[in-house]
């Protein structure tokens, strides 16, 4: 299961990858740039690649040349403690490596950093001829936010229209919703399966099934969905057989409230649940808690488009909205996914998760949920070593009485 | 000018930003008077005081640790953010009835969050959704312009249910024609630093900025303006300054970290900072059919940009030349906090087009309190030499 899915991801990432960071890639499918996410259905369906600067920049951070990408960031002038998935995408663009895209887009969500990347981006000379389009995510979650940024997605695909010179097809956008919506179906299975214990799947799959439904190059293509139904497959054989993790005696079921980041699950929760039974049986990334995109009409279409954008995309819903709605989910993940351990890795560039800690604190303790802040940095791990994390858990769940000691 | 020929009013306006309460302040709360505090001058005052209320601009005035918001907020989380909010958390801003957070960045956010848990005494905590763009070329800003006057619709409708206050058109109109006026108080105050020789000092200037959101307004601009006819009639300052400078980031509330530079012989003699010469440059439409889209207008068009406003880099840039050309800056210091992510990139900019143009540029990071001042002077002194004594 796992080789299957690891072929699918290695190609489809490395696809995204060799596509923004090579300024001689010489495709003649026209690419959009974003800042950061997009609902990738309408690049999709109009027939151009798209790409996610942040993205691109913490897939760098993974790369050998990781630290240099990071440093290199720091001495354009940007603040020295912003997030290193941003440095590293500063310095990809303002080192020439990226490829020209045909159209950018940007938004100000989710976060600061950025935020602050779509300025750098909106300001690169060498770039000055290149169409661009600018969107503003709304803080509130209400029908008429939703309306709002609906109407600047409308207002997008006008602007891609423009910039092609060809008109959306409307009919292929539906079939592609139709898929994206079958996919985001099959991950809420494979998230139902997930709760069973013992926890049938890696940690790597939930995330990074949602990785292959949004973020990759091979999106939305039924090439994902069929990996998707195999996996569901698979999983729901697991569970029926009782079955948990190959190799894994599943002791103590934990929540990772935030990115997994482009270091920490090769190792230490790999590592984690093989030396000591920890499982992580849900991160904040993988949850999932999409309403399929509703077909009945254009309006309601972008609508829908609008309220996945806003709040239901994983790090979206972490850094744009409100605590209550951070907190509420820990609560209703720790239930249903019946965790021992909330671990809040506290990653240093999350100035939205890292203001509201007293809050979930206070929250797990008046639930009897035992709470690990650790304050790492998720694309840097000379911040703080995978050993140590491990360390620190370790004792945690030593502490807690959740492992013996 | 000596500090004993101040003019006593402004005098008195120095003594209202040196400390959070002042006698104005305490005369308004005395006789019954309700304060809302804010913190982003994307907050519109005029909703306020059309409401009957003192609006009150956040700082951190006073405080010397964050002992207490340490609990709420990360270390690698805004001074400002912490040091405000620490005020709070000690009763220090006990004298507010309600707290307006805006969303102009990631740490102002969960002030509001926190405000909501924490044992403040404001019984009304709101956070008010601003644009963070400037619109697109096809449709223009009226699109953000809309929306933002939506959001600040829902604030009146929340301040009058909770206040049992009304928001009158006619209130609107008076609060926004009070609040031009001392933005028109304000402009006369900035102006004084195109002589050769500033009659007030930036601290000084950004002190009685500071007061202008601390006190019923009218009081203010009486005593602004009475300051002001001194100081336009006093005689020219003889000498000139070492160098003309211009700071640039988020608004400085400690008179020490300016003064660092005023020792040096340099003048900061315009600023592009939160609460600063940002404010003064427009006017809010007093003559338009709708008050609440006059100031959504104002707020998301015609005041210039900060950099969190998306796609504002070349507008930006253009009012930081307006401003080196009107104030003839021989300079420019890019400051800021560690971890202000929202400035995060502009730094970057900024530096790259002020070595385009010339322009002597200077980046210094920051905290709240301003307790190092050596390494600084020598950096200061260093930059000062680079700016050829232009000035
Ligand atoms: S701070 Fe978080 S959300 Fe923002 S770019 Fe970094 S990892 Fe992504
Ligand atoms: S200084 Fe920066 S981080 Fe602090 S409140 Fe202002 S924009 Fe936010």
């Amino acid at each position: 299961m796992l080789n299957a899915f690891s072929q699918l991801m290695a190609q489809s990432g490395k696809g995204l990858f060799e596509l923004t960071v090579n300024p001689q890639n010489e495709s003649t499918t026209p690419v959009i740039l974003c800042n950061g996410d997009f609902m990738a259905e309408i690049p999709v369906a109009l027939g151009c690649e798209f790409s996610d600067l942040t993205l691109t920049g913490a897939m760098g951070t993974a790369l050998p040349e990781g630290a240099d990408l990071i440093d290199g960031g720091i001495e354009l002038g940007v603040e020295s403690r912003m997030c290193n998935a941003i440095k590293s995408a500063c310095y990809y663009l303002e080192s020439g490596k990226i490829r020209t895209p045909e159209m950018i887009i940007t938004t100000n969500a989710c976060c600061d950093s950025m935020d602050t990347l779509a300025n750098l981006m909106n300001a690169y000379e060498p770039w000055a001829h290149v169409p661009r389009f600018i969107m503003d995510a709304p803080h509130t979650l209400d029908e008429e936010s939703y309306a709002y940024f609906g109407r600047q997605l409308r207002e997008a695909v006008t602007f891609f229209e423009g910039v092609l010179g060809r008109k959306m097809d409307w009919d292929r956008l539906r079939e592609v919703c139709v898929e994206s919506n079958k996919q985001s179906q099959l991950l809420l299975e494979f998230q139902e399966l997930k709760k069973a214990v013992p926890c049938p799947a890696e940690p790597d799959l939930a995330r990074q099934g949602t990785e292959l439904s949004r973020w990759i190059k091979h999106r939305v293509s039924p090439e994902v969905t069929r990996w998707l139904e195999e996996v569901v497959r698979l999983t729901e054989q697991r569970v029926k057989e009782g079955k948990g993790i190959d190799g894994v005696d599943e002791k103590v079921r934990f929540l990772w409230q935030d990115l997994a980041g482009s270091w920490s699950t090769g190792t230490v929760l790999a590592r984690l649940q093989k030396e000591l039974g920890a499982v992580c049986v849900m991160d904040y990334v993988s949850y999932a808690t999409w309403t399929p995109i509703d077909l009945a009409s254009e309006e309601k279409m972008f609508a829908s488009f609008a309220k996945r954008f806003l709040l239901e995309a994983a790090m979206t819903r972490q850094a744009l909205h409100s605590t209550d709605l951070f907190i509420g989910d820990i609560l209703r993940i720790v239930k249903e996914f019946r965790c021992d351990a909330v671990i809040m890795p506290a990653h240093v560039g999350h100035r939205d998760t890292n203001s509201r800690l007293k809050l979930v604190r206070d929250v797990c303790r008046e639930n009897g949920i035992p709470c690990l802040v650790l304050g790492i940095d998720i694309w840097d791990k000379r911040f703080i070593s995978p050993d140590v994390v491990f360390d620190r858990m370790s004792t945690f769940f030593q502490q807690t009485g959740l492992i013996a000691s | 000018m000596s500090d004993s020929i101040r003019p006593a009013a402004l005098k008195a306006l120095l003594t209202a930003a040196a400390s959070l309460r002042n006698p104005e302040l305490d005369a308004w709360t005395s006789a019954g008077g309700r304060v809302i505090g804010y913190y982003c001058p994307f907050i519109p005052e005029e909703l306020f005081l059309a409401g009957g209320f003192l609006p009150f601009r956040m700082r951190g005035t006073g405080s010397t640790d964050t002992d207490q918001a340490d609990a709420f907020f990360d270390h690698l989380n805004c001074p400002f953010v912490r040091h405000s909010f620490d005020l709070a958390l000690r009763g220090d801003y006990s004298f507010l009835q309600g707290l307006v957070v805006g969303t102009g960045c990631d740490h102002l956010r969960r002030i509001y969050d926190n405000a909501l848990h924490a044992p403040l005494e404001a019984s009304f905590v709101y956070l008010l959704d601003h644009p963070r763009t400037m619109g697109s070329e096809e449709e223009g800003a009226e699109p953000i312009v809309r929306y933002y006057r939506e959001q600040l619709s829902k604030l009146k409708e929340a301040l009058e249910n909770h206040f049992g206050v009304a928001v009158t058109v006619p209130a609107l109109r008076a609060a926004i024609s009070l609040c031009n006026e001392t933005r028109r108080l304000q402009r006369r105050l900035y102006d004084l630093s195109v002589a050769p020789a500033p009659k007030v000092s930036a601290s000084e200037r950004a002190a009685v900025m500071m007061a202008g959101a601390s006190m019923p307004k009218e009081r203010y601009n009486a005593l602004l303006s009475e300051a002001l006819k001194e100081l336009e009639t006093a005689p020219e300052t003889p000498g000139k300054a070492l160098a003309r400078l211009m700071i640039v980031g988020p608004a400085i509330e400690d008179p020490a970290f300016y003064e660092v530079f005023e020792e040096q012989g340099a003048a900061i003699v315009v600023d592009d900072t939160c609460f600063g010469a940002r404010t003064v440059q427009a006017l809010v439409d007093e003559e338009a059919p709708d008050p609440l889209t006059a100031l959504a207008k104002y707020q998301v068009v015609d005041m210039p940009f900060c950099p969190k406003i998306g796609g504002s880099h070349a507008h930006r840039l253009r009012f930081i030349q307006e401003m080196v050309a009107r104030y003839r800056v021989d300079g420019v210091i890019a400051q800021g906090y560690v971890s202000c992510d929202a400035w995060g990139c502009s730094y970057a900019l900024l530096r790259e087009a002020m070595q385009e143009a010339g322009i002597p540029y200077l980046r210094v990071e920051r905290e709240y309190i301003h307790s190092e001042s050596g390494q600084l002077s020598t950096r200061i002194q260093a930059f000062l030499e680079t700016t050829g004594g232009r000035g």
